[in-house]
């Protein structure tokens, strides 16, 4: 702050409501730990310090969604879990955003034909905003989902209809 | 979320819990009611999709139970449906943190049926690998498990390693984390030059690490009092229960495939006096408790250094896969092939008629048998210690439910 | 011990139950249908007394099979009548295997339960059960295990068809 320090006279900031909000919800997701299958190795990599999602401010990842903004679905979602997966997502506060990390939350991935218990696809049971492909993807992918997801929340408006979505 | 019902306590309130040194503590006279805690399944200490009903009368754990198939994935139908190549990826992804193991303990089994010779390389790189992948394996098993009990800081230091292990894996087979570099008659390709060079110098730096950890987690104070004397397994439950890997060692019970049934190397590695296996003495309480696991596994890292050391000091140049056709007519027969994954014994069961596609693809996970035993581990134990017995376990819920 | 020393002793404690054998063997040159058979040799055992055999091995000083590896069952097609119980078993202090196989009909597929000798079979059993709809008599816990209570069918039979949808979720 030395570079500033009495630089300034005070200021005043203009910017529209939509935007500063935005801002706040974009910069601080907090996602809920919920790790399901091989995903959730990689999306542990990404909370750890090589990866560090903390730079996108999401790195403070909760234990109970009624603290949680973001639901990284990072894993196979079978049936007997899918029935858990709504009632954590409906326990969850809005706005609330759903990431479908890997082929498996994206559309059932290498257990589309024989697997018999596996729902074809987290977005039959939740809405989902971002997928990522890859089984499992590459921690820049998850990073790069959630940059995504940062992108629709900067578009969308708290007070209008959104104009438009990425 | 939690319901209360009356129960007859399955124990009485005033045996206790035991203490080092034969004491008993007791709780005497604390009327309480029976209550049922969800402990999962989603939860961040149960390692996955696992939902344990824990019956509680006050702090006291009267009764557990687990309950499984949040993650069932049917890999066995998967087995009789797709051709024998084609299954290989789907073994990558029932124990997801060992996937080279998986990968062998498959193709053995495979390879058992037709009968055929591994080149000498490819055997090498396969030794090298799955061993490499068992400290991957054990430094998440640790790091989580002092996570659950409240250690956050080892828990990073141990990825850093981790992310090392994997640019390793990442230049061999181009994956981070499933794998299929291990292939039925060999392995998928040969290692990228140089690559030998810097799995050495992984290793010198892993053994400085290594001792940093073991200082770190395994030995802290907090650490053993949360993870002795918790979780007893005895040596008539362990056997009873068909427990294999470190929960076995963890009771000081002498078993390990990779010395008593040598398979790939190992021969030739015991002969050597390369590895020895660490047993557990009970020494910070009594034997078989959640500390002697860990402390298993810890010492398991540094054997394994060992291992990749030996293989590195043997290796030498040849062919690394065999003559092996895109569609493979496995001979008729059935084969079980058990080998020491990280967590324990890795069944596979194969079943063929002579034809392209396997009639019975039996994966024996090691999680799915050892997690058995915590129906027998919690009753006594204090509500806190729940999540210390099942870290001990070192469950994958990926080959529980498979 | 290899297998046909392992055998020998089975044979001469007269374990119960044991109806013969089968060991891996050449194709036969001049039968072109005859492609022989590779794996393992295995021991045959009647299902209705495999909890005795299974005790009798596991306390026979020379053979000591204590640890029972895997529990499993398999359906060899969907024209054969018999299912086949997998055991595999494991001595610890003797260092040897054993692979254990009964025929079990599959029009009345209930056998005994192995849980009072092995405990760990506990959970094997309710896999198999549930995933070959076989009936484990005196059972302590014949729950579903991996899949929901309310699963209609068993998914590892080679005549099962996959379900159209579950609970309002389709299935395809």
């Amino acid at each position: 702050m030395g570079l500033f320090e009495k630089q300034f006279e005070d200021n005043v900031l203009t910017t529209n409501v939509d935007w500063l909000l935005n801002w706040c919800r974009l910069s601080s997701i907090w996602p809920m730990t919920f790790g399901l299958a091989c995903c959730a190795i990689e999306m542990m990599a990404v909370g750890c310090a090589h990866h560090d999602i903390d730079r996108f401010g999401a790195g403070a990842f909760r234990a109970s969604p009624r603290q949680a903004d973001l639901m990284i679905v990072a894993g196979t979602v079978n049936f007997k879990m899918a029935e858990r997966i709504k009632r954590l997502y409906d326990q969850m506060p809005s706005p609330k955003y759903a990431i479908a990390m890997g082929a498996c939350a994206t559309g059932g991935g290498p257990y589309y034909k024989y697997g018999y218990t596996v729902v074809k696809g987290v977005d039959r049971v939740v809405p989902v905003d971002v997928y990522i492909a890859g089984c499992p993807p590459r921690p820049e992918a998850l990073l790069e989902g959630l940059m995504k997801l940062q992108e629709k929340i900067q578009a969308s408006s708290v007070i209008r209809k959104p104009i438009h979505t990425v | 979320m939690s319901t209360t019902k009356t129960y007859e306590p399955s124990i009485s309130r005033t045996e206790g819990r035991p203490l080092a040194g034969g004491e008993r503590e007791y709780m005497i006279d604390v009327r309480t009611q029976d209550m049922e805690v969800n402990m999962g399944p989603q939860h961040p200490a149960t390692h996955g999709v696992m939902r344990v009903l824990v019956r509680a009368d006050g702090e006291l754990i009267t009764g557990a139970q687990p309950h499984l198939g949040y993650l069932h994935r049917c890999a066995e139908k998967i087995g009789e449906s797709v051709e024998w190549l084609q299954y290989l990826p789907y073994t990558d992804r029932y124990d997801y943190l060992a996937a080279m193991n998986n990968n062998l303990g498959y193709s053995m089994a495979v390879e058992k049926l037709m009968g055929i010779e591994i080149p000498r390389r490819a055997m090498m790189l396969r030794t090298l690998c799955a061993e490499l992948n068992r400290i991957g394996s054990h430094l998440i098993a640790i790091g989580t498990y002092g996570l659950d009990i409240g250690a956050f800081t080892p828990f990073l230091y141990m990825f850093r390693e981790r992310e090392w292990m994997m640019a390793l894996f990442e230049k061999i087979c181009g994956a981070r984390l499933t794998y299929s570099y291990i292939r039925i008659g060999g392995v998928f390709n040969d290692a990228p030059p140089g690559w030998l060079s810097e799995v050495e110098a992984f290793c010198d730096t892993f053994e400085v690490k290594w001792r940093e950890y073991y200082d770190l987690l395994i030995q802290n104070h907090i650490f053993v009092k949360r993870t002795a004397d918790i979780g007893v397994i005895t040596r008539e439950m362990a056997l009873d229960f068909g427990l294999t890997g470190p929960m076995l060692r963890g009771s000081a019970i002498d078993w390990d495939l990779r010395r008593d049934t040598p398979y790939e190397l190992y021969d030739e590695i015991c002969k050597d006096k390369a590895f020895e296996i660490p047993l557990a003495s009970g020494e910070k309480g009594t034997l078989g408790d959640c500390w002697d696991r860990a402390w298993v596994r810890a010492m398991e890292m540094m054997e394994s250094i060992k291992i990749v050391r030996w293989c590195l000091d043997k290796i030498e140049p040849g062919p690394v896969i065999g003559d092996i056709p895109k569609t493979l007519r496995i001979p008729p027969g059935e084969a079980y092939v058990g080998i020491e994954n990280p967590r324990g014994e890795l069944g596979h069961y194969v079943v063929s008629d002579g034809g392209k596609i396997a009639v019975r693809c039996r994966v024996r996970g090691p999680s799915f048998v050892n997690l058995a035993v915590l129906e027998e581990l919690m009753p006594g134990a204090l509500l806190a210690d729940t999540i210390a017995i099942i870290g001990s376990t070192d469950i994958v819920v990926g080959e529980t439910d498979r | 011990m290899n297998f046909q020393g392992i055998y020998d002793r089975i044979r001469s404690i007269q374990a119960p139950g044991v109806t013969g054998m089968d060991e891996p063997r050449e194709p036969n040159p001049q039968d072109k249908k005859d492609k022989g058979r590779s794996g393992d040799p295995y021991v045959l055992v009647d299902p209705q007394r495999l909890p005795e055999f299974l005790e009798c091995l596991r306390d026979d000083p020379s053979l000591k099979f204590e640890l029972m590896a895997d529990l499993t069952a398999t359906d060899p097609s969907k024209e054969d009548g018999y299912l086949w119980i997998n055991v595999q078993l494991l001595s610890l202090v003797r260092k040897h295997r054993l692979a254990v196989k009964c025929l079990l009909p599959k029009e009345n597929a209930v056998m005994p339960s192995s849980v009072s000798v092995h405990r760990g079979a506990q959970w094997a059993e309710r896999e198999c059960s549930e995933m070959y709809g076989i009936t484990f008599e005196g059972h302590p816990d014949p729950r579903n295990i991996l899949l929901p209570e309310d699963w209609i069918g068993h998914p590892l039979r080679k005549d099962y068809e996959f379900p159209e949808e579950y609970h309002g979720i389709s299935c395809k």
